[in-house]
């Protein structure tokens, strides 16, 4: 029935979105209030029937229905609400849901706020989009060919060569798959949502700039888009800074940009929002720039769509650390990003010709110019993204079976832009603010130029920068730090309301400090031997097992249990041992890492990487483990770390496959292979068995009921057992006892099992004499094994300042919607 | 005008073909082992051979094991890293790096994993039951 309902409603809302469009499109032709009473009423309707589906989606999810291919794939029955929440947009069916649905109340907004003449073909072209986007859910089959995968597909229809599903249709497994360990953290509730919330927003400039071709009203569609391009850049922002954070502090990447084509994805329409928004800013002041804003426009929302069409389609399946699934989709992406292209570059061409011509040159001192320049770089940044993420296409021209590009391609070629684009936003502010010519120009930059020389100088003697191209690259984003600052200060003082700009453009400048700081002074935390061997490596002194040079170097800290080293002659660090917190996941271990001051002074403090075992993908024989690293954030460096190996992993691999052998071979001979150990202990006395602390806290005398009446004494000793280096100790009482049978006496002292361990313990003796008492381990093993931990430990400098950096341009976007938002209601 | 528009154009043509001549030396294409012997910054696509051995070294601290390229030619690959998490269930792997004699050595490592769509693995549904319904 579910199933029914939600194909039902899906695709009646894919209906409804297709009349609705048809009818923007007639009251767009014909400007007849009923016809957009009656639109308005279908689009409200599909909004409607998609919240039905939505809903619907969302209670099969919630209520465990593993017959449906889309919650057996992305939930199981033991995973947390909030997880089965997100697990609504944890797939690409539910994506695709989630961006209609935030789309829809976009639509609402723009009814109410967007005014005539473009109310009509701005709300016909948010709804054709949305129609191509409902066709991706649909689900209708035609022959051989289904538009569409729709989330409410059984799986039996999205898997029909399961060979069990063949046999028996109604197969229903008890369990989902789950979501991805990786994927349960907070930041995959938020990220995808504001990500679409951006991807929505995006549509509203492209659909005004179309609105104002059809109309052929070129000029007062940036006042209404503006705000719209604005939220939808801080959206797109937030989603691009919470990935990147989310890629830091919890997947392990070791560091918060990768050039990813899913990174690009968002960043690329970023840009050319962003360029976007610069034309459209210079449009509204002088009336130039129309035909750049448009094709911003239409290129931001284009590049949304390519982008998706590239994630979504499995032809990056090669080249990303994402995985992708292909659902079948990608005839129907390209069409859509056909058509989105094709009707907009071509109703642009098809009026190219009306729109209006700039009657004199910009002169290159003006804000025009500069403006209009600085949006050119950010375009020009973009279309070098662009290409290297589409390396498996375009990569073609050049080799059959093309790779992603080197990651230097991505900075060599935007960095240098960046430097450019960093100048740039200093004379655009200084020329935007007051007529200026090549004099008065040079007059005003005197100061910002003189401290930015001296404070650049600063921080080259501070920072030991030897590289030349560094030198010029801290010099050209200082001078947009302060140059933007300065201009800043007198805007502030005359309408804090005008700062937007100004502070945008001084996180810009911030930005550059911090990914020039935080990429090129990343170091690895190594102890001194570790270094010399490094060292020799490089020298070629070290030859591997089979003779060859060794060339890679090791970055790894090794560390034992409470044997401090010292690294990076700044740190004493020290395993502090680990504790198992199966609350949280079965089998997850947070260690404790001491980091003192090597010199003794200043502050200590421990991190706490974390280790877990994936059970969704693990076996009995093969556990996977996944991490979560720690990071110590501070002001001018993060320390950042995470385990990758430890004596404990160790332990329980071996465990696993052990227990696998022995129930592939029904498990022979054990007995003969156990090791037996006697140990002789005081009250009080501690001491290590195999991979066990022992300490014997008490023994005494009990008075069990259960004994057996001819019991003489019974003795149980309280011992805390735990394994070497974790803080969860565990109390076991083996008994003694001497009972009288026949009128002889026996002991009688049964093996204690060692909690989650094969092993036993035995109570065997006790001397009278001297107190000792005697225990019996039973498979363990003999040796005290070593406790150790490895870590991934790295120092990142300022990377506070790339956040710093990201949060002054969310908020310099976030002053600017409300200026031009404030002025649009005003004006209505 | 003129001369401006000449010089945009020299800037448009020369801006866009050293974006692609660089573009074009960036990307190489996917080589198998024999291949990538010359070469410095080799991608080699292949699948895990997991009748040998495999493992983390303490000693070396080197992730090592065999990879079966898609001619069918064996090497050992090794990797400066810990074990990549999912590394078993990787039904393709990318290595990137060079070959040194016959070992090769791997700088980077992407793993590809089975596609959740078409290949439903019976092993996959341990846990399921048939339904009462």
């Amino acid at each position: 029935m579910i199933k029914f309902f939600g194909e039902f409603f899906v695709n009646a809302a894919f209906l409804t979105s297709i009349l609705a469009a048809i009818g923007y499109f007639v009251y767009s032709q014909r400007e007849e209030k009923r016809y957009l009473k009656v639109s308005n009423w279908l689009f409200g309707i599909q909004g409607l029937f998609l919240l039905v589906a939505s809903g619907l989606l969302l209670y099969i999810i919630l209520t465990h229905q593993f017959n449906f291919y889309y919650v057996y794939n992305y939930t199981s029955s033991d995973l947390q609400l909030r997880y089965l929440i997100s697990a609504f947009w944890g797939g690409q069916e539910g994506s695709f849901m989630l961006w209609i649905l935030f789309s829809i109340f976009i639509g609402f907004g723009l009814m109410k706020w967007a005014r005539e003449p473009y109310r009509g073909p701005v709300l016909f072209f948010l709804t054709l989009t949305q129609v191509f986007l409902f066709s991706m859910i649909a689900g209708i089959p035609f022959g051989d060919f289904t538009l569409g995968a729709s989330p409410f597909r059984t799986l039996a229809e999205a898997m029909p060569n399961a060979p069990f599903l063949q046999s028996n249709p109604d197969f229903v497994p008890q369990d989902g798959k789950g979501l991805n360990d990786l994927l349960k953290s907070p930041w995959m509730m938020i990220h995808p949502p504001i990500l679409f919330v951006g991807f929505a927003m995006m549509t509203v400039p492209y659909c005004f700039a179309m609105a104002a071709l059809w109309k052929r009203k070129y000029n007062e569609w940036v006042g209404p888009a503006l705000p719209w391009t604005l939220g939808a850049n801080v959206a797109l922002l937030t989603a691009i800074f919470l990935g990147g954070y989310w890629a830091y502090v919890t997947l392990s990447f070791g560091g918060y940009w990768a050039w990813d084509p899913v990174e690009n994805a968002s960043f690329v329409p970023w840009l050319l929002g962003t360029a976007g928004i610069h034309t459209m800013i210079i449009q509204r002041k002088s009336s130039t720039s129309q035909k750049a804003s448009i094709v911003f426009a239409i290129l931001a929302y284009v590049a949304i769509v390519y982008e998706t069409f590239l994630t979504r389609s499995g032809v990056l399946s090669d080249s990303s650390v994402h995985s992708f699934v292909d659902l079948g989709l990608y005839n129907q992406l390209v069409v859509f990003m056909a058509a989105v292209t094709f009707i907009g570059l071509g109703l642009f061409i098809y009026r190219y010709k009306e729109l209006p011509k700039q009657e004199k040159e910009s002169k290159l001192l003006s804000r025009e110019f500069m403006t209009f320049a600085g949006a050119m770089m950010l375009f020009l940044i973009g279309l070098v993204i662009i290409l290297g993420t589409s390396s498996p296409i375009i990569g073609r021209l050049f080799v059959d079976n093309p790779t992603p590009p080197e990651v230097s391609f991505y900075n060599d070629w935007t960095m240098p832009m960046a430097m450019i684009a960093a100048i740039m936003t200093v004379l655009g502010q200084y020329l935007f603010w007051k007529r200026q010519d090549g004099e008065s120009l040079a007059h005003d930059l005197t100061l910002p130029v003189a401290l930015t020389c001296v404070v650049t100088l600063v921080s080259i003697f501070m920072g030991e920068v030897r590289n030349l191209y560094y030198m010029l690259f801290l010099l050209t984003a200082w001078f947009a730090v302060i140059g933007n600052v300065i201009i800043m200060i007198r805007l502030a003082r005359k309408k804090p309301m005008l700062i937007g700009g100004t502070l945008s453009h001084v996180g810009f400048g911030v930005l550059l400090l911090g990914i020039l700081a935080s990429s090129a002074y990343n170091a690895n935390l190594l102890d001194d031997a570790t270094k010399r061997y490094n060292a020799a490596i490089k020298n070629g002194e070290i030859t591997d097992e089979q003779g060859f040079r060794k060339t890679q170097t090791v970055d790894f800290l090794e560390l034992e249990l409470n044997e401090p080293k010292v690294i990076n002659d700044k740190y004493r660090v020290t395993y502090e041992g680990y504790t198992l917190k199966n609350q949280e996941r079965p089998g997850q271990q947070e260690y404790k890492i001491k980091f003192e001051p090597a010199g003794g002074e200043g502050q200590q403090f421990t991190l706490n990487p974390q280790v877990y075992p994936m059970l969704s993908s693990s076996t009995a024989q093969e556990i996977q483990w996944s991490v979560d690293p720690d990071v110590r954030s501070g002001l001018f460096s993060d320390i950042y770390l995470y385990v990758s190996g430890s004596s404990f992993v160790e332990r329980k691999n071996e465990q696993a496959k052990q227990q696998g052998n022995n129930t592939a071979s029904a498990s022979g001979g054990m007995e003969d292979s156990v090791a037996v150990q006697k140990i002789k202990l005081e009250r009080g006395d501690s001491t290590s068995v195999g991979p066990f602390d022992i300490v014997l806290r008490d023994y005494r005398q009990v008075e069990d009921q259960q004994l057996q009446d001819s019991t003489v004494v019974a003795v149980r000793a309280y011992i805390d057992i735990a394994q070497r280096g974790s803080d969860n100790s565990r109390v076991i009482d083996p008994l003694y006892s001497i009972y009288v049978e026949n009128g002889q006496n026996w002991s009688y002292a049964p093996p204690q099992q060692i909690p989650e361990y094969n092993g036993t313990v035995q109570f065997s003796s006790i001397d009278p004499t001297t107190g000792e008492v005697e225990l019996t381990f039973r498979g363990v093993k003999e040796e005290v094994e070593e406790e150790w931990v490895l870590l991934v430990a790295e120092e990142k400098p300022f990377i506070s300042i790339v956040w710093f950096g990201t949060f002054l341009l969310m908020g310099g976007f976030s002053i600017s919607i409300f200026r031009h938002w404030d002025r649009e209601r005003k004006k209505s | 005008m003129k001369p401006k528009l000449i010089l945009g154009i020299i800037a448009i043509v020369g801006f866009t073909s050293l974006l692609m001549y660089n573009f074009g030396n960036s990307i190489s294409t996917y080589v198998n082992f024999e291949q990538a012997v010359e070469m410095n910054n080799a991608h080699v696509v292949g699948s895990w051979d997991d009748s040998k051995d495999y493992g983390f070294s303490m000693e070396s601290k080197q992730f090592s094991f065999y990879m079966e390229d898609e001619d069918g030619n064996i090497r050992r690959v090794v990797y400066p890293k810990a074990k990549p998490n999912n590394f078993e269930e990787a039904d393709q792997l990318v290595v990137i790096g060079e070959m040194q004699g016959e070992v090769f050595y791997a700088d980077e490592m992407l793993m590809k994993c089975p596609s959740k769509y078409n290949n439903a693995d019976e092993a996959e549904f341990e846990k399921a039951m048939p339904a009462n319904s």
